[in-house]
């Protein structure tokens, strides 16, 4: 029997690849005033954008109720007596928290596993796909387990932020509070280190900015996965995909978007690179 | 279901015990906070242990009215206070339990009025109210309820919401009223602390214990934009010492009012709260076998607790490391004028020792700056060729581990702040930042102190020089035109970004004109415009 793979909307995974590797995506709320939103299904990320540019108040991000966890996974123990969970960082979110609240009320509780990713975005989402390939070619829970554990130090990921400004509002700043209060215009680059936002650089133009993205990935001696996001730069993103492609190009490339609750915390026009491979 | 029409003894014990339960979750986020009043980094430990000794407290309660469980609270926190914000919470239920007097059950205007009475105790517990404390945010919250309960609506539920929305903007606002906070970059601890408890009480009336369980609170943002935080910055506050010293009296015909003033003779931070059968006092003080003698006549003493305030301190400073990523690497930049201090400060620089072209720094300066930061490895950048060398000696004096990144000018040290690296090691940090150096060009203009030839260049006394990469390359009469002199002989078409420092003589309107011109020429640029405020140097402009 198939493993049912699960994770949050927090991975950034592209709904076609979430249908093709029958990943179950449960989405987190993102809320603008009294309007609640499903993260992705109620609100695409272009929807969500235009909605931030006119919204008179900032939107908050929340995570559904117990229920529809334990609903989720509940549906899914129809079809199998394994699933495998695997959620956005915990510190980051609460994501983990429930969805192992969730497991214990469950009314046919099979076997069920909940891995902390330690990753946001596509970091999380590039674990998340290498696990589900693995479970489609009948892998067991427990080298699931083993893969999924093995590829989480595997990730990283790096992002240019226009603004630190929704980071912080939103309190998911972390050390990357060393980069705000600049007094010159700089384009910040963080990642995510231990589970929380890193500031790992930064420039002074956007340009050389995406420049350290592409040196980012040119770093790896060998990489599985690859992932390319934006939020409202779609063309910036594809040109950083293509100039990716022909360094590696027998790779497939995810290109993808930030989902509405991440970019309640990272605003627009962030871009950024995810990679699952081995350095050096 | 939770009651929206009033609240009784039983509701009183369970809202502030879910309120406990909440703030514990954010307890050691708030402890990192603490910078005021002495940095000790841990209200939010002790604004807990005051809450569990309240809520403890009411439990024993035999009389279950409002009244008799708020009094039972206040007698919790008054024996369980701990520290400033842990006593001055200990006023607040104080407070409440004064106005709940005689009461069953109160309504949302009682609990207004109850906590604009919380807020009159809290301030007259203190001889010197500090304002943008947690004792601005209940007198802010307070209004906020009294005003909602008079002209909105007495409903409980909605009086707390608006007191809630109150006190989170009151701790947002605290850095602007207090500029230690400010320069801390954050709110203040005590603050955030009882906005997390009118939040947990607030989360509890309405019955999200969904949310009480699964969420963390959230931590306020300051109202105004950070300026970065370094230990320089905790290096330059005053720093503590003595014992903070913590007893309570009990006897008969105590005096509160009374030995305040007496103590503030003999200390400082003083706190005294209390009635006269049991006061308790909290101060700070070089001899506290000198306090003791002088209240032990009084009755008797209890919970007697005195810490050396330097330990305290010498933990804050390891606190503040752990805050920042990768303190163990310290800038010294040598910076004149205070828009390029701040520049160099905003972007990481640790400590600034103040100079430049017309004044160099002595080694001794640069030793004393090395000595101060916190860090056992040091990165100097000097941002002028006359001071590289000076920067060099220092190695030879100190145990610690120094780099000198030969930074010759200020877009230079600018450009090798900017390639600084939180993750990488020091070395790595030196080499990077030596390739960002050699990057970037300089264009710096002046005036003439004299009349001379150089360069092939005829100059007059008090004409406006300008010098690229340190070479003299341009002559003129206003130092605008000396700029776009320069500027002409670099290819700014391969340029991405162009920062305009200018200095004390230069007006921001001047400086605004030749940025202007800059973005018509070449619209592709990003050019800012920023005050250094430095003397000597009409304009400093990097090119990048």
């Amino acid at each position: 029997m198939t493993v049912k793979i699960v994770t949050d909307s927090l991975g950034d995974i592209p709904s076609d690849v979430a249908r093709e590797l029958d990943i179950t995506i449960i989405p987190l709320n993102v809320l603008f005033g009294e309007g609640i939103y499903r993260d992705g299904v109620d609100l695409t990320t272009e929807q969500f954008y235009q909605k931030l540019a006119k919204s008179q108040v900032l939107p908050t991000t929340q995570i559904p109720s117990l229920g529809v966890f334990v609903e989720s996974c509940d549906e899914l123990a129809k079809e199998s007596d394994e699933i495998l969970v695997i959620s956005n960082s915990q510190k980051m979110s609460a994501s983990y928290e429930a969805m192992v609240e969730a497991v214990e009320k469950m009314k046919r509780p099979g076997r069920v596993e909940v891995i902390d990713s330690q990753w946001a975005i596509m970091a999380q989402g590039l674990i998340v796909i290498a696990t589900a390939r693995a479970a489609k070619k009948g892998a067991s829970l427990d080298e699931l387990i083993a893969l999924t554990k093995k590829n989480i130090p595997r990730a990283d990921v790096r992002m240019v932020f226009d603004s630190l400004e929704y980071l912080e509002q939103g309190g998911r700043i972390g050390k990357a509070r060393a980069f705000l209060g600049s007094k010159l215009k700089i384009t910040p680059i963080l990642g995510i280190r231990e589970g929380e936002a890193f500031p790992f650089s930064r420039e002074h133009s956007r340009a050389r900015a995406i420049d350290h993205l592409y040196y980012f990935a040119t770093s790896f001696s060998h990489i599985d996965e690859m992932a390319v996001e934006d939020a409202t730069t779609p063309r910036e993103a594809d040109a950083l995909a293509k100039r990716l492609k022909s360094q590696f190009p027998k790779m497939n490339i995810y290109r993808t978007t930030v989902s509405p609750v991440i970019g309640a915390h990272v605003g627009p026009r962030v871009l950024g690179v995810a990679v699952l491979g081995d350095r050096g | 279901m939770a009651p929206t029409k009033s609240i009784n003894g039983q509701d009183l014990r369970e809202m502030f015990a879910a309120a406990a339960s909440w703030l514990e979750k954010s307890s050691a986020d708030i402890d990192a906070l603490n910078v005021f009043p002495v940095p000790d980094g841990d209200t939010g430990t002790n604004m807990l242990l005051t809450m569990r000794s309240t809520i403890e407290e009411s439990q024993l309660a035999n009389d279950h009215s409002a009244s008799g469980v708020s009094k039972a609270m206040a007698r919790g926190a008054l024996v369980g206070a701990r520290g400033n914000s842990g006593v001055i919470l200990s006023q607040i239920f104080s407070g409440l339990s004064q106005a709940l007097d005689g009461k069953d059950a109160i309504n949302g205007k009682e609990l207004a009025d109850a906590l604009a009475k919380a807020s009159t105790v809290a301030y007259a517990g203190l001889s010197n109210p500090v304002e943008g404390t947690i004792l601005t945010v209940i007198r802010e919250a307070a209004e906020a309820a009294q005003a909602h309960a008079a002209t909105v609506s007495d409903d409980v539920v909605s009086v707390v919401e608006a007191t809630v929305n109150a006190a989170k903007e009151s701790v947002a606002n605290t850095p602007t009223l207090l500029p230690v906070l400010r320069e801390a970059g954050v709110v203040d601890a005590g603050g955030q602390g009882l906005y997390t408890i009118l939040e947990g009480v607030l989360h509890y009336l309405k019955g999200e214990v969904e949310q009480l369980k699964l969420r963390r609170p959230w931590m306020v943002a300051s109202s105004i934009p950070l300026t970065a935080k370094s230990p320089q910055m905790v290096g330059m506050e005053e720093v503590p010492y003595g014992y903070c010293t913590n007893f309570v009296i009990k006897g008969e015909d105590l005096n509160p009012d009374k030995l305040r003033k007496r103590l503030e003779k003999r200390g400082q931070s003083v706190i005294v709260v209390g009635d006269d059968s049991a006061v308790r006092v909290h101060i700070h003080t070089l001899d506290p076998g000198d306090i003791m003698s002088y209240v032990v006549p009084m009755g008797t003493l209890h919970q007697i607790n005195i810490r050396n305030m330097d330990e305290q301190y010498r933990d804050f400073i390891e606190m503040q490391k752990e805050r920042m990523p990768a303190v163990e690497v310290a800038i010294v930049a040598v910076v004149a004028g205070e828009g390029l201090a701040n520049v160099f400060t905003s972007l990481g620089a640790t400590f600034i020792v103040p100079g430049g072209q017309t004044m160099n720094p002595s080694t001794k300066d640069l030793l004393q700056a090395v000595d101060v930061v916190t860090s056992d490895k040091v990165i100097i950048l000097p941002n002028n060729k006359n001071i590289v060398l000076t920067a060099n000696q220092v190695q030879s004096l100190t145990e610690k581990t120094i780099q000198v990144v030969p930074t010759t000018t200020i877009p230079q040290g600018v450009a090798a702040l900017l390639a600084f690296d939180y993750e990488a090691d020091m070395e790595t940090n030196a080499q990077s930042m030596e390739k960002a150096r050699t990057a970037v060009k300089s264009v710096e203009v002046t005036r003439a102190v004299r009349s001379t030839k150089l360069g092939g260049l005829d100059i007059k006394k008090h004409q406006a020089i300008g010098f690229l990469n340190g070479d003299l390359v341009a002559v003129g009469d206003k130092p605008d035109a000396a700029v776009q002199d320069v500027l002409a002989r670099v290819n700014l078409d391969e340029a991405e970004v162009v920062t305009i420092y200018y200095g004390d003589d230069t007006t921001s309107e001047e400086a605004e004109v030749v940025g202007d011109s800059l973005d018509e020429q070449h619209p592709r640029l990003q050019v800012e415009v920023v005050k250094g405020g430095q003397p000597y140097y009409n304009y400093i402009v990097s090119v990048e």
